[in-house]
């Protein structure tokens, strides 16, 4: 009941679900990745971490630096 | 299940099957010949008026095991110089400072906001992680991550699982991190709340480390929308606990008629006002809500991004972010904006009225109080015949605050009271394989 009704839940999130394996090509692009730069995404983190009192979440929150 | 669902998933499976006979010697020889990955930049970032300036360099590195299973490595090394404002107030007369170390002064011309102009370090960051599909439709990932300077260690370690579900267009997942910071300040840990005291006295310092634990958790959701279009909502949450002061921000204690500092006679060097250390609380928890979406219109990309953040230290941010990236030739251009804002933390305090109660925790660092920010960037990325990218990116960041009018003492609506910042930020990247 429980799997069903979680089921249920994405079913209705996901609206119709509609994208087949084979309708992947635009998607499969890899600049339609959502992590197409991480290198400029964790030095822009860093950046904003150093000077402003927010942080996180794209992933976990920026950290490991006295700066803040 | 519908006679079209069994009919798509036959299909599926046939086209999988087609395409994996035909393929597979191709797909093999193609891993075999690129099973490492790097990313590297150069990173210049540069504030106005002789503040922070910071040469970084990073190079990631990915080896592809094959069947979904990859290292990475990222390391980091950061060397920072210039001046940070000490959270002093602005006067008409030059002030003088007793530095970190407490073994010198520097001055402060009048006018301006006090800045202290010893800050330089050098920082060396390592992360590594490791993803691996743990069963069908299951991904996990652990991490670990260091990082040193010469008054700041960190050591992390994060974990994470993903489930896909309806073909793979819905995918949650699940993480959590923990970190353990130790803060080794230059000169010791002042006394919170304690005055600045003359060169050579260290009465108000405490020697050794203090730490500082920090605990994520993230619950994030990803959807597929259409060919298009994708989306992905994350929620965090994020506990931390222990020494969270920055043990180099003052407070000036003014005159509760004039505002100006309040002075006082040094012995020898040292500060000719009455200046005192912050006190935050000592935990903090955060949450924050992301939400991103990206769309391709034929080849342009389009993302967007929106976080709202709120703290029980009274900060609320908004962070909406856009980027454009559109093909041009052999590569792309990709203009970017990001507009952030937030509200001060309740204990934030441009500066303490002389003779009235302490209060238990306040600190004027203006990153803890209401300010806007823009950046405005464009980057552009060149592909090379033989499959790697260059890419050049260039940012301008502007930050612009306030004071609450209600914290402004007499003498000080006439100066400047928050320090506005600008900066220039350059990148240079390449991203080859071998």
């Amino acid at each position: 009941m429980k799997k069903t009704s979680l089921c249920l839940v994405l079913l209705a999130l996901s609206g119709c679900a509609g994208v087949q394996p084979w309708e992947r090509d635009v998607l499969a692009r890899p600049e339609m990745s959502l992590d197409t730069a991480p290198l400029d995404a964790a030095i822009d983190d860093h950046i904003y971490f150093s000077k402003e009192a927010s942080s996180g979440g794209r992933g976990f929150g920026g950290g490991g630096c006295g700066c803040n | 299940m519908s006679d079209k669902d069994t009919f798509n998933a036959t299909l599926a499976a046939a086209t999988c099957a087609l395409l994996g006979s035909a393929v597979a010697t191709p797909v093999v020889a193609q891993e075999e010949a690129s099973r490492w990955s790097f990313d590297s930049t150069l990173l210049y970032y540069g504030e106005s008026d002789d503040r922070v300036q910071d040469v970084s360099a990073a190079v990631s590195a990915v080896r592809d095991f094959g069947d979904e299973r990859k290292l990475s490595a990222t390391l980091t090394a950061d060397t920072l110089t210039g001046a940070s404002p000490s959270g002093a107030i602005a006067l008409d007369r030059p002030q003088t400072f007793t530095s970190p170390s407490g073994r010198a002064v520097y001055t402060t011309n009048a006018g301006e906001v006090p800045l202290d102009d010893t800050f330089h370090d050098t920082r060396f960051a390592l992360s590594t992680s490791w993803t691996q599909p743990l069963a069908r439709l299951y991904t996990f990932s652990a991490g670990l991550g260091f990082s040193t300077e010469y008054d700041y260690t960190h050591l992390g370690a994060n974990l994470s699982l993903a489930r896909d579900f309806n073909k793979r267009n819905t995918t949650v997942n699940a993480g959590v991190a923990w970190s353990q910071d130790d803060s080794n300040p230059v000169g010791g840990r002042p006394v919170p709340l304690s005055q600045m005291l003359d060169v050579g006295n260290n009465s108000n310092k405490r020697d050794g480390s203090e730490s500082k634990d920090v605990l994520d958790l993230l619950l994030g959701f990803t959807q597929v929308l259409n060919r298009t279009t994708v989306l992905r909502v994350n929620y965090s949450y994020s506990d931390s606990s222990g020494y969270l002061n920055d043990p180099y921000k003052v407070l000036s204690v003014v005159d509760p008629l004039t505002g100006d500092t309040l002075t006082r006679v040094p012995v020898g060097q040292g500060p000719d006002g009455v200046y005192v250390f912050e006190s935050r609380p000592d935990t903090r928890t955060k949450q924050s809500l992301y939400a991103e979406v990206k769309h391709a219109f034929g080849k342009p990309v389009l993302h967007f991004s929106y976080r709202y953040m709120t703290d029980d230290w009274g900060i609320d941010s908004h962070t909406g972010e856009i980027r454009l990236r559109w093909p041009l030739g052999e590569g792309y251009i990709e203009p970017q904006l990001r507009y952030y804002t937030q509200s001060a933390a309740d204990f934030y305090r441009a500066s303490l009225v002389g003779g009235a109660a302490l209060p238990r925790y306040a600190s004027a660092d203006f990153r803890l109080g209401e300010f806007d920010a823009t950046t405005v960037g464009i980057k552009y990325g060149h592909d090379t015949a033989s499959g790697n990218e260059w890419s050049i990116r260039a940012e301008y960041y502007q930050q612009s605050g306030s004071v609450p009018q209600q914290q402004i003492i007499g003498n000080q609506a006439g100066r400047q009271q928050y320090p506005d910042l600008s900066a220039l930020i350059v990148q240079f990247g390449y991203r080859f394989k071998l």
